[in-house]
């Protein structure tokens, strides 16, 4: 248990007030429950998002969302603000999996027409979506192509004939963030990422088929299309091997140059530097072409889909895209703090942007529910941020010895899941307990103001890398 | 006394504490226990080698980089390893070879794929008796 000292501002907000430890340059804000936060408080998250206080040029205070959990440098589910002028940017504050994020797409099948052909389904999605380690991308990039990819995105696809432009307005920044430069992401990185593409990943990574089981705000589940019974496709992965490693070759370069810009932090994962530097603007360039080559991996993955969904049922079915949402990324925005008007830097690790109106996807374990949140205006105490998942419980090896992976996809399929998964671990590794209650994380988030509950998805149909 | 490695806890990811007669030993041992997470170990045959030159200012930045090295080919080229020799380790690099073969779904069991080593609670240490690493992995 920490000895940091947490003072309660509310039912769903702490405060770990600068005072708490030498080098904070402002408060850290924690939206929990007293209950999730007694689980936070059993790991050192709350310690990082204390280190994430003493960044250089942070504005506003360290944000900690109710799904934290404990990362490497910064916390995971956790949102820094700094000044654009003056401030740093911390490649750590993005993570190894640069703009690793969810996609939901509707569907016009009802759950009564899919059930009785839903192991063939889950079948056919473990086939065409390549899932998880080792498995190379049926698409192969020329280095024309992958140039592309970086600089423009999932429009790389739509002009390759994978996806449409309607796909690209439900995309945040339309899959393309200004300022992306492939010059900017090393040999190493590219060569990495190029035969990832379209791939899923491992870890926590997957692809879930899902019904509507509760619709909570009637009016914005039909704008989506989507009401109870009703089918839907939640995607979550990333930038695969391309984000790690340009995360990588920018930890070690900000790690280089930190004593020149007489930085010193409490942990060298946390590894920065100015944004206006060379170095920060080069990270800046590279993180935007893996962001953009992550929306691309989501969106083809998403084409995947859809093909065989029309392969197990019919070529009419259709599978328009709600949202696609980043949760690992670093973006410009502007926010009032204190009452002025300032351009920040918003680190988002473990994070969705929630600004009024725009969707927010929770996805839950692979036994519980996943939510469609909306941002709501109360986000912009969070630099316009909710959370982004319910949050590890339990370690891997903790998760691991609970049950096997047979006994897992039995007791899955009891309960109606159709679990494929091509590793063990994907399952033993992922298992339900081995998260937080995701209720409790979205009661907080709802509470709180920062998002509202538009519906509930639960999961069907599985697949696992 | 030949080298060895255990598997640490994290909350949402891994740790490898390995232990060796040397440092370089110990380094060995770590790069087997990562190679562990992501296979079966006993399963790769040495097929093929790659030869590793990392650099970094310190311990840390240079074992980080050599276990970034063998990701990189795991990604890159589906490439695995499990024999590891370390060469030469001087304040400014390391310089080693791996062996190893190229990644078979029917023949190797695939586990959990690793984004990179990290610098969180980083040691390495000579105690008593011989040399102690200890690194955690992103998943």
């Amino acid at each position: 248990m920490l000895s940091i000292p947490i003072e309660r501002v509310d039912e769903y907000r702490w405060r770990i007030p600068k005072s708490a430890r030498p080098g904070m340059r402002t408060d850290a804000l924690i939206f929990a429950s007293e209950d999730l936060l007694e689980a936070i408080r059993r790991d050192q998250s709350l310690e990082q998002a204390a280190n994430v206080a003493t960044l250089p040029g942070i504005v506003g205070p360290a944000i900690a969302m109710p799904d934290i959990h404990q990362g490497y440098g910064f916390p995971i589910g956790g949102v820094a603000a700094t000044d654009i002028e003056t401030g740093v940017v911390s490649p750590g504050g993005v993570g190894f999996d640069i703009n690793c994020g969810v996609r939901l797409l509707a569907s016009s099948l009802h759950v009564d027409e899919v059930r009785p052909r839903l192991k063939s389904l889950v079948h056919q999605l473990f086939r065409d979506v390549p899932s998880g380690t080792g498995q190379s991308s049926r698409l192969k990039l020329s280095d024309a192509d992958l140039d592309d990819v970086l600089q423009r995105g999932p429009q790389w696809a739509v002009q390759h004939g994978i996806g449409s432009t309607a796909d690209l307005d439900q995309t945040e920044e339309r899959g393309c963030m200004p300022g992306a430069d492939p010059q900017a992401v090393s040999s190493r990185a590219k060569q990495r990422g190029r035969p990832q593409i379209g791939t899923l990943g491992s870890g926590n990574h997957f692809l879930e088929v899902q019904v509507v089981d509760e619709v909570f705000d009637r009016e914005a589940a039909e704008r989506y299309n989507l009401d109870q019974g009703k089918i839907t496709v939640l995607i979550h992965t990333g930038s695969r091997g391309l984000g790690h490693q340009v995360c990588t070759d920018y930890v070690a370069e900000m790690e280089r140059v930190m004593e020149r810009y007489q930085i010193r932090l409490p942990d060298r994962q946390l590894a920065c530097a100015p944004i206006q530097s060379p170095e920060g603007q080069r990270y800046l360039r590279a993180m935007a072409s893996a962001a953009n080559f992550a929306w691309t991996n989501r969106h083809c993955i998403a084409q995947a889909a859809r093909d065989a969904f029309k392969r197990v049922f019919d070529a009419d079915v259709r599978m328009p895209l709600i949202y696609d949402v980043a949760h690992n990324i670093a973006k410009i925005e502007t926010h009032q703090v204190d009452g002025k008007s300032r351009r920040v830097l918003v680190h988002r690790k473990g994070a969705t942007r929630a600004f009024p109106g725009q969707p927010v996807f929770v996805p839950g374990s692979m036994g519980t529910a996943s939510y469609l949140l909306l941002g709501r205006p109360g986000s912009s105490e969070a630099f316009g941020s909710a959370c982004h998942g319910a949050g590890r419980l339990l370690s891997r090896s903790a998760s691991k010895k609970g049950a096997s992976a047979k006994e897992i996809q039995k007791e899955l399929e009891s309960r109606g899941i159709i679990v494929e998964s091509l590793t063990r671990e994907g399952l033993t590794e992922e298992r339900p307990e081995a998260y937080k209650d995701i209720e409790s994380v979205v009661d907080v988030v709802h509470n709180a103001g920062l998002a509202s509950r538009v519906a509930r998805l639960k999961p069907i149909g599985v697949i696992k890398g | 006394m030949g080298g060895e490695f255990q598997l640490l806890e994290h909350p949402s990811d891994i740790g490898i504490l390995a232990r060796g007669t040397s440092r370089e030993e110990a380094l060995i041992e770590v790069s087997k226990g990562m190679t562990s997470i992501m296979t079966d170990p006993a399963r790769i045959r040495s097929a093929e080698e790659r030869v590793f030159h990392v650099t970094g200012s310190d311990d840390a930045s240079q074992v980080i980089n050599w276990l970034n090295e063998i990701l990189f080919y795991f990604d890159s080229e589906g490439l695995i390893f499990a024999d590891f020799a370390v060469d030469a380790w001087t304040s400014q690099a390391i310089d080693g070879r791996a062996k190893g073969e190229h990644v078979e779904a029917a023949r190797h069991e695939l586990r959990t794929a690793v984004k990179a080593a990290t610098y969180h609670q980083f040691e390495l240490k000579e105690t008593a008796n011989g040399w102690e690493l200890r690194v955690f992995l992103d998943i």
